[in-house]
């Protein structure tokens, strides 16, 4: 999840599935060619809910401990012989992750990056980024700092 | 991202179509030596539909898979389904996948279990060119009320002679099962197996 994880080939992609996994489904359907431009879909992996471990660290550096398992869904679709979109997302709305598996696959193919990039992904990470810093500022403006005072002995 | 030689698709129902082969297996081992119908083969797979749908239910991450033939385009399927990695030799995978049992062959390779974990055995797929037809053996054992007559094509008799041992070192051995095409037979370790008597 944190960007400093990202390697260099699969960089870009994996940019755009975390922007992805974070759209609404009406975000994503709005950005999607109607289905007799496309080439045939198949489904790889049907779309299937499962569970995952999230993992913390304290104070975000300590020791890794297991936090709780949180539902999620993962699909795979192929569009005619192209390359392989996956989508995986938090939650267990099926139609969520076809759609972002959908929109994988369509990044992948050269004849749709740019379109879609510029249409969903770029928009959708501007406002992402956006929603992310208020809500770092709202919880920064509430800190608290804690401390005790020692009792004067004079 | 690379070039994929086209990822093929698993079960179509995943849930229903692995609890069906699951049953399947489990009625060829309690009865061994009777054909099981488990299923047509998938489409895209180069594998007999009994074998893929072996490997779909009953491997996982944990369950290595031995290869006689390594073909990546198969492993790679497998592994995006299931989870299952490819074993480096016989004697650490939980399955094996057998076409050929003329080759260079030998089932003490494979992992045996213990007499405290029998459990960890090997399971060996074997895909057959038929599972009748052939010469004719006489199985005895549990599952068995008095005698099964098995006549498995491409089973070369030296073989037979390794599974004696195999069936000697129980509660350690490995199990098999032998698939052709759809159709797939359970050859456990507990079952004896002998050359017909001559009338």
């Amino acid at each position: 999840m944190t960007s400093d994880t990202q390697t260099a080939p699969h960089a870009p992609r994996q940019a755009w599935l975390a922007t992805l996994a974070r759209a609404s489904v009406a975000q994503l359907e709005s950005a999607i060619p109607a289905a007799a431009d496309l080439p045939a879909l198949h489904q790889v992996r049907p779309a299937e809910v499962g569970m995952v471990m999230l993992r913390g660290r304290v104070g975000g550096t300590g020791n890794p401990f297991n936090l709780g398992e949180a539902s999620m869904v993962r699909c795979a679709v192929r569009l005619g012989n192209g390359p392989l979109g996956v989508g995986y997302v938090l939650g267990r709305n099926k139609r969520q992750a076809e759609l972002v598996a959908l929109c994988d696959a369509l990044l992948q193919d050269p004849q749709h990056h740019d379109r879609l990039h510029g249409l969903l992904i770029e928009p959708l990470a501007t406002a992402q980024a956006q929603a992310r810093t208020q809500q770092q500022r709202a919880v920064a403006d509430s800190k608290v700092e804690f401390f005790t005072f020692v009792r004067g002995e004079a | 991202m690379s070039a994929n030689p086209l990822l093929a698709p698993g079960l179509p129902d995943v849930v229903h179509g692995t609890q069906q082969t699951f049953r399947a297996v489990l009625d060829a081992l309690a009865r061994p030596g009777t054909v099981c119908e488990i299923g047509e083969a998938l489409p895209d797979v180069a594998l007999g539909g009994a074998m893929a749908r072996v490997l779909l239910s009953l491997t996982d991450d944990e369950t290595p898979v031995w290869w006689q033939r390594a073909d990546p385009t198969v492993q790679r399927w497998l592994q995006f389904h299931t989870g299952s990695g490819v074993a480096a030799n016989p004697g650490a995978a939980s399955f094996a996948v057998i076409h050929d049992l003329d080759a260079v062959f030998d089932l003490a390779n494979f992992a045996m279990g213990s007499a405290e974990s029998p459990e960890f055995s090997t399971t060996l797929i074997i895909e057959l060119p038929a599972l009748h037809g052939g010469p004719e053996l006489e199985w005895r054992g549990p599952g068995i009320e008095v005698l099964q007559r098995v006549g498995l094509c491409g089973v070369p008799s030296h073989f037979w002679s390794q599974w004696q041992a195999n069936h000697a070192a129980f509660p350690a051995g490995v199990d098999l099962l032998f698939t052709c095409g759809d159709r797939l037979l359970g050859l456990p370790r507990t079952t004896r197996v002998r050359r017909l008597e001559r009338v």
